[in-house]
């Protein structure tokens, strides 16, 4: 009898492996474990470009909310194992933000007509930015199971296009002024009719590209159909160094989430 | 919610979380000073001019200074200062040993004595300096010339300022200069509204030339496409030029004689193209200048300051007294633009009288007491105040004289 159930049971676990070899067979690259293919995504873009760590000027956020968010791209992958492989591919994106914050005490540089003046801002700052461009990223991937991977590597983004703008004035409480050149300067106040505005060339003053760190899944939904989501987390600083305007370093942190038709 | 959802309330706690601990304040401002009096008319004409705002200038120093009348000594007062939040203040002494400063304690006014003060910032790293006395008011005098001979740059060397009779607030003319420089702070001396014109006087001497100017993007931006040249006596406030340029614009010093007659000399070349508000072009319209005196009550009836600005210059129910270059107006009372300007005044130099007509009566003990304020304003663009005009309009002023009511018969027209 528990001879019987050996057997029985061993018999089962043959079977349910088998079962299983088939499932990484049926989800796996086209041409059995090892083989490649494409992949094409359409996503929806979130995030937000922002300092890191949020320096000590923002006191408080009012509002957050994305811009734009679309993302359009292809991936050639190869596995060279039934869990290993890579991915190289082309992310075109226009994703952005907009942002209400209080500040005390900010630096920035303002337009003022045809000149601009640098000084210390206290009130709500709006900050608004899109970018147009590729990410092309190389990715490692691992297949955690048949219907599940997960990707991780770095990311060389272009930019197409950028906007920087945004404008400071008056806060809920009514303080909305600029210290002109320094804390002990003459204090102009604004106000939202007639607010401080960054000056037209602050997007002139952004580097073309980025290298970050990308990380992401896709889930097999249907035999050609993956469900995915990514996160790429800049790790450059979005303003060239010799800019002084923005005292920070600010970085692109953006996730998509969309399908994928899978060749 | 149900229990899984709780994780939720984490998110704004971690937004919260990121925002770092608050910096130590940088600014250091004295924004009020005022002076405990047990009788605050023994040493002023107002109960309200015990309490002085300070505004925030570029000045190194500024000089806190309250006018008292000219047969009071004042000794010593508690004194109290609004600061900066955070910052401290200190008293410097002559050898130059500062003392912290406590609200309320005694300040010796005695002969006119100048005390100096620093206020430093929370963080220790920015001061401002200032001084605090009295002066005695100068007396006013019943007739007063103006020839615009004595000007010079400002501080800060980009524009310039005139000097004015000793009862003017810091003792010059105002304009809007100062609010021109926010908006281009690149422009030259030469490129602001009001500027000097040396030789260009009808005797050769120097005059004032007010221009209506483009002001550009920044002015576009925020629906105030132009800036009128500008003259007037009072205090431009610099905090408020972006965002109300007609409220930045305090006219009036307080004045002892009843003003009865403006007399100056003027010349006018209107810009080419009136444009609206919004920068359209006004057709049938040609821009005129404006120059006014105005004589108002200061003080209202609950003793009250009355300030009149750049809103109220003309309509203010304080007003007594108003004498002006003459215009079209509208059945309504409302300005009337138009094509064929009224107010006389040519590209030839000439000289006009504007009377002062007065729609109430001005109380002699009143008068004596300061409680009447005299404007005298002049603009290149009479809409200037609604950023309605010509840029370019250019209006030229010289020999101005002032008459007062018991003096206008003892003075004589100087010759020209």
């Amino acid at each position: 009898m528990k001879h019987t159930l050996y057997i029985i049971v061993a018999l089962l676990s043959l079977a349910a492996h088998a079962q299983q070899e088939d499932a990484w067979q049926k989800w796996g690259p086209t041409e059995g474990l090892k083989g490649g293919g494409f992949i094409v995504r359409a996503g929806y873009v979130v995030g937000g470009t922002t300092p890191l760590p949020l320096p000590a000027e923002i006191r408080k956020i009012n509002e957050f909310s994305p811009r734009g968010g679309v993302s359009l791209g292809i991936d050639g992958y190869r596995m060279f194992s039934k869990r290993w492989g890579v991915s190289l591919g082309a992310h075109f994106f226009w994703e952005g933000f907009h942002t209400s914050a209080d500040v005390k005490n900010y630096y920035t540089r303002v337009k003022r007509d045809e000149d601009v003046t640098d000084g210390y801002c206290t009130g709500t700052n709006v900050t608004n930015t899109e970018m147009w461009g590729v990410t092309i990223p190389l990715l490692a991937t691992f297949r955690i199971s048949p219907r599940w991977n997960v990707s991780f590597g770095p990311y060389l983004s272009y930019y197409f296009k950028q906007t920087f703008t945004g404008e400071v004035y008056d806060n809920e409480d009514g303080i909305g002024y600029l210290r002109v050149g320094s804390p002990i300067g003459p204090k102009i106040d604004a106000d939202r009719n007639t607010p401080f505005t960054y000056p037209d060339d602050f997007a002139d003053n952004m580097r073309p590209m980025n290298v970050g760190i990308e990380v992401g899944f896709d889930w097999k939904a249907l035999r050609h159909m993956n469900v995915f989501g990514l996160l790429d987390w800049g790790l450059t600083n979005i303003w060239d160094p010799k800019f002084e305007a923005i005292t920070f370093k600010m970085f692109p942190i953006y996730g998509t989430v969309g399908v994928a038709y899978r060749y | 919610m149900n229990k899984s959802s709780y994780w939720l309330l984490t998110i704004p706690l971690f937004l919260a979380s990121c925002i770092q601990p608050e910096q130590e304040n940088t600014e250091c401002d004295i924004e009020a000073v005022s002076l405990h009096l047990e009788n605050p008319s023994d040493f002023f004409f107002h109960d309200y001019d015990t309490l002085m705002t300070v505004p925030v200038t570029e000045d190194v120093v500024y000089d806190i200074v309250f006018k008292i009348k000219a047969e009071a000594e004042m000794q010593c007062v508690p004194t109290s200062f609004r600061i900066t939040d955070k910052a401290s203040l200190y008293k410097i002494a002559e050898d130059d040993t500062e003392t912290p400063f406590l609200n309320g304690s005694l300040v010796d006014f005695s002969n006119e004595q100048v005390h100096r003060f620093r206020v430093v910032s929370e963080d220790k790293v920015w001061s401002r300096n200032y001084t605090l006395s009295v002066g005695h008011e100068p007396p006013c005098e019943g007739y007063m010339s103006f020839d615009f001979e004595s000007y010079s740059l400002d501080p800060s060397g980009k524009y310039y300022v005139w000097e004015g009779p000793k009862f003017f607030n810091d003792e010059e003319w105002k304009n809007g200069n100062p609010g021109f420089k926010l908006s281009r702070s690149s422009a030259k001396p030469m490129e602001y509204p009001t500027t000097p014109v040396a030789g260009g006087g009808p005797d050769g001497s120097a005059c004032v030339k007010l221009e209506t100017c483009d002001t550009g993007q920044f002015g576009k931006m925020v629906n105030m496409r132009l800036a009128s040249g500008s003259m007037f006596n009072g205090v431009f406030d610099i905090s408020n030029a972006l965002k109300d340029a007609l409220k930045a614009t305090l006219l009036g010093s307080p004045y002892t004689y009843k003003p009865t007659q403006l007399r100056a000399w003027l010349r006018y070349e209107p810009g080419n193209v009136f444009q609206n508000r919004d920068g359209s072009k006004m057709d049938g319209v040609i821009d005129e200048p404006d120059m006014y005196i105005v004589f108002y009550r200061n003080e209202d009836e609950y003793g009250n300051k009355i300030q009149i600005d750049g809103n109220d210059v003309l309509t203010s129910p304080h007003i007594v007294g108003l004498g002006r270059l003459p215009h079209h107006f509208n059945e309504d009372g409302s300005d009337k633009l138009t094509d064929n300007p009224i107010h006389g005044v040519t590209a030839e130099w000439q000289e006009f009288r504007i009377p002062v007509e007065y729609r109430a009566e001005v109380d002699p003990d009143i008068l004596e007491a300061r409680g009447y304020s005299l404007i005298i304003g002049s603009a290149s663009s009479w809409q200037g105040a609604f950023f309605k005009g010509a840029v370019g309009s250019k209006f030229f002023i010289d020999k101005m004289q002032l008459f007062c009511d018991e003096k206008e018969t003892e003075q004589e027209t100087p010759q020209i």
